[in-house]
């Protein structure tokens, strides 16, 4: 006759044994989780790096396009690459400044309230998908005027405008009071401090905020569909026109029928995200040295 | 300091610095920008972007005057010139009249002649192999014929190894001249699909995938067993993809060639004033024996008022002379003599 | 945030009653740019209800539910798209939430430390990747992998659900769906993992002390904690599937209709403005399309006021400084 401690304990021991195994199943489940994100990623890294391998030679960014020809033509993507840069360039210009005044409201000037309404404005201009950005700009600025390289960028720009603002703000808060006060407590005028003391402190987050926010965009597509698209296959770098982007040039090329034209927008591909990927991780980087430094003062 | 930081944040400054740079050379450079050689922004049909292609160079080194042109297919052409964000527009379906009111004041004038062609991918029978008649094909892309052994497609095809794969339809996504084309000469052979889905540069499909452009299309037929779609001939001699054989009316199987597309288009005898012409489906009389049903015309919609008309009045009049040959390899045949004078005539409309 | 508020308080208390010129000139143009952007937000909206205005008045609020799209007949309806966004959203979330929480989890808990930093990074680069390239990607190489091997083997296997339908070409929703599903992971489980790190481990030791498995330490104690945050991470991930436009247009095959086979195409608000717009055939058109954008604008700014007021609420109550 079995004892009741034996048997409680017995009950014990496979409860215990399952939960194990419970734990255990959880616990691979996790590393398979992790396992599929990492196999993604190479996957899809792999896939671009050696698919575009054939086409990744200097023709790619020098050489514009000259559709339906032969395979020996020499031809690229260099209007695509020249168009990316201007249009990129334009946003920078457009939303850098006004993201750095809005940090400066901010963190300066506004009190609680205002802080908290332009902190939410921003976070929901984020959120607005990129296509509705695009209707936007294209009902503003398009219409009646034509497409140019300076819509493509005005686009752009409101997509990095809450990108820079934030990142500005954050690295403002970090800067330590007693800076601003021993500035102001020698007679310095307020504009004075913020301007050549205080921002200069935050030169680094906002290189990281700005290089992020580059990264961001250069690899959009959707605004620059309404904005800059028609264009032509010379190399242009005039942003009074529509410009060709490597985003949109890629995006036509992927439904093609033609090898050779796959070839070139994995080629693109690549060049464009190992573009984004050393900016995002350099940013990154930059970002956590700086703020580490910040901290230690 | 340690040195890598600073030399990833002067890198990095360094890089946005360029950025802005090449923004401001490209706009000091652009502001009153005196153009070395004149330029034409044209957007619209991929049905006459081979030609284009052909042009471009050639045109260049003719006149010096250099052609942009942007695939956007042929409703985003018409689009594009209504709202004269390009020089000219060129689509392979006539404007209808709203088009042609939103327009303001434009011409259309014919100035290429080719055909779309039905393509399929169907394991087992090769390129020409399929035999189609225009009642089939309506069925088809109505979602009423499911399977490529359907006894209908059997009918057409005796001793063909037809599959019983799954049809999968692949039409336009985007607004298409092609489209155009295709739907015409379904309505015209099928009442229910004239009731049910009517002709236009898009429409409201039944069934199937939808592709973006002749590129689109012709890749979605390339990587799918089973499926069918159409695309201008252009893009079937640049991909070798399938084409099937049409019934003509007159009870022929004919393939489209520049003699069949020719054929079909000695339907036309007088050309309207808007120079809006239909060849799909020419009747059943002897003269047409060998006519491509589904043959058209494509348009180039310039302003009647322009402040480029010279160039584009230059332009036109050599594509429709000396730009008509080169062309002939991408299966745009000759255009009847009424066409040609029509087409002239309409030219001399547009002024600045 | 405090030392934000702290930073204000104080500086304007010594700023004196001395008032420079320039830093009126700060204080405005610095102004102008904060109004600018909050201006901005609106004039987004009302530009985008401003293009729609002609559609608005010929279907009304028919147009959301009416499930066709007549060039022909120029009658537009928003019933496809949305059920097309909502099943490739919807499943891709449900696909992407155990993933990226399984990720995070890893992160958090299991990873040796050599590997954490490596595969935290990856994670991070998953979302660098524009959506074009993933597009790209989805084409060429998951659309027919998906169409040749994977989809045959789920209907055979599991053909009587309908979802698991006939399979058809490349472009399909399912292809869109494993798209998306790519796009939210790495949004989910960055979130989640911040929040995991940031669960009190005294409440993580006190369970672990109490002879809990690691894994019931996690449901017991982890997921409740962070509960709000991942609700809100997921409403992100969310609302980033909803306005993906250009990856999905490139996978999705552009069809108009409700079909439950999701081997099928589809097409969903985004993508259809994206594969459109510029060849609208006529005002009224392009007037739908926009009416679509509307539609989708109003979606995502629920969708993004929700993850906010969670955010907000739950940081509040749980005494986060945010």
């Amino acid at each position: 006759m079995s004892a009741p401690e034996a048997t409680a304990g017995g009950r014990r021991n496979d409860r215990l044994r399952r939960r194990k195994i419970v734990n255990r199943l959880m616990e691979g489940l996790a590393w398979l989780a992790a396992a599929i994100a990492v196999a993604i990623l190479g996957i899809v890294v792999f896939s671009v790096a050696r698919k575009g391998a054939s086409e990744l030679n200097l023709n790619l960014l020098t050489k514009p396009p000259v559709p339906f020809a032969p395979p020996d033509v020499a031809q690229g993507l260099g209007n695509a690459f020249i168009g990316t840069l201007i249009i990129v360039g334009i946003a920078t210009v457009i939303a850098l400044p006004v993201g750095i005044l809005i940090a400066i409201y901010v963190s300066e000037f506004a009190g609680p309230w205002v802080k908290n309404a332009v902190t939410l404005t921003l976070d929901v201009l984020n959120g607005i998908p990129a296509i509705v950005i695009g209707i936007f700009v294209f009902g503003l600025i398009v219409v009646g005027r034509g497409q140019s390289g300076f819509a493509g960028g005005f686009a752009l720009s409101i997509l990095m405008l809450p990108l820079v603002a934030r990142s500005t703000m954050e690295v403002l808060a970090l800067v330590p009071n007693s800076l601003r006060e021993a500035s102001l407590g020698l007679g310095v005028p307020r504009w004075r401090t913020t301007l050549s003391i205080v921002l200069p402190q935050t030169i680094g987050g906002v290189v990281t905020g700005a290089t992020l926010a580059v990264a961001r965009v250069a690899g959009e597509t959707a605004p620059l569909l309404f904005t800059s698209s028609i264009v032509g296959n010379q190399i242009n770098w005039n942003p009074h026109h529509a410009l060709q982007t490597v985003p949109v040039a890629i995006f036509e090329l992927s439904e093609s029928p033609s090898p050779d034209d796959h070839a070139r927008a994995w080629a693109a591909a690549f060049v464009l995200m190992m573009f984004i990927l050393f900016a995002s991780l350099g940013a990154r980087w930059l970002a956590t040295r700086s703020r580490r430094k910040l901290m230690a003062r | 300091m340690p040195k890598s930081g600073t030399l990833i944040r002067s890198t990095a400054v360094a890089g946005l610095a360029a950025v802005v740079a090449a923004v401001a050379v490209s706009a000091a450079g652009a502001a009153p920008a005196k153009r070395s050689a004149t330029v034409l922004q044209g957007a619209g049909s991929s049905l006459i972007a081979p030609a284009l292609a052909i042009w471009q160079p050639l045109y260049s080194q003719a006149r010096g005057v250099v052609v942009n042109y942007s695939a956007v297919g042929s409703g985003a052409g018409i689009a594009a010139i209504s709202a004269r964000t390009v020089d000219f527009g060129a689509s392979d379906a006539p404007m209808t009249p709203d088009q042609a009111t939103g327009c303001k004041g434009c011409v259309q004038i014919p100035w290429a002649l080719t055909a779309t062609v039905p393509v399929y991918n169907i394991p087992g029978v090769p390129d020409t192999r399929l035999h189609l008649d225009g009642p089939t094909l309506a069925n088809i892309f109505l979602g009423n014929i499911k399977t490529w052994d359907d006894p209908a497609i059997k009918k057409l095809n005796p001793g063909a190894n037809l599959p019983s794969t799954k049809i999968v339809v692949v039409h336009r996504s985007d607004g298409s001249g092609d489209t155009y084309v295709f739907t015409d000469y379904l309505s015209k052979v099928s009442p229910t699909w004239k009731s049910k889905v009517g002709s236009a540069t898009s429409v409201s499909w039944p069934t199937g995938v939808g592709g973006a452009k002749n590129a689109g299309v012709a890749a979605i037929v390339a990587q799918t067993p089973g499926s069918i779609g159409y695309i201008s001939d252009a893009y079937v001699i640049q991909n070798h993809i399938a084409k099937a054989q049409m019934k003509n009316a007159a009870g022929h199987y004919t393939l489209p060639s520049v003699t069949s597309i020719e054929a079909a288009a000695q339907l036309v005898k007088s050309v309207p004033a808007d120079n809006a012409i239909s060849i799909t489906n020419p009747p059943a009389s002897p003269k047409y024996k060998y006519a491509w049903p589904l043959s058209t015309f494509t348009y180039v919609i310039v302003p009647q008022q322009t402040a480029k008309a010279k160039d584009l009045k230059n332009f036109i009049t050599w594509a429709l002379t000396h730009g008509q040959a080169p062309i002939r390899k991408f299966v745009f045949a000759p255009m009847p003599l009424v066409v040609i004078k029509a087409a002239n005539k309409s030219l001399k409309q547009v002024h600045s | 945030m405090s030392t934000l508020d702290a930073t204000t308080e104080s500086t304007r208390r010594l700023s004196g009653r001395r008032v420079h010129l320039g830093d009126l000139i700060l204080q405005l143009v610095a102004g102008a740019a904060t109004l600018a952007a909050l201006v901005l937000v609106f004039l987004i909206v009302w530009k985008v209800i401003d293009g729609a205005r002609p559609a608005i008045e010929q279907f009304g609020v028919g147009f959301v539910t009416h499930v066709g799209w007549d060039p022909v007949k120029q009658v537009f309806g928003a019933g496809s798209f949305l059920f097309g966004t909502a099943v490739t959203s919807l499943v891709a979330l449900l696909l992407a939430a155990p993933l990226s929480l399984g990720i995070a989890l890893f992160l958090t808990e299991l990873a040796p430390g050599a590997i954490r930093g490596p595969v935290t990074a990856l994670v991070e680069t998953l979302a660098a990747i524009p959506s074009v390239v993933i597009g790209l990607w989805g084409i060429l190489v998951l659309g027919p992998v998906l169409s040749d091997h994977v989809e045959p083997f789920l209907h055979d296997t599991l053909g009587f659900i309908p979802l698991f339908g006939t399979p058809g070409s490349g472009s399909s929703m399912f292809t869109a769906i494993i798209v998306l599903t790519i796009m939210i992971l790495p949004i989910v489980s960055s979130i989640s993992r911040e929040l995991f790190l940031g669960v009190p481990s005294e409440l993580k030791e006190a369970a672990l002390g109490l002879g809990t498995t690691r894994w019931e330490m996690v449901r017991g104690v982890m997921f409740p904690y962070a509960r709000g945050g991942i609700a809100a991470a997921l409403i992100l991930g969310l609302g980033r599937a909803l306005g993906e436009a250009i990856a999905v247009t490139q996978v999705i095959g552009a069809f108009v209709g409700i079909q439950w086979n999701l081997f099928s195409p589809g097409d969903t608000l985004a993508s259809r403005i994206a594969a459109e717009y510029q060849g609208a055939t006529s005002n009224l058109e392009v007037a739908s399309l926009i009416y679509l954008g509307l539609i989708l604008l109003v979606f995502s700014l629920l969708v993004n006021l929700l993850a906010q007021w969670i955010v907000r609420t739950v940081a509040r109550r749980q005494g986060l400084a945010s």
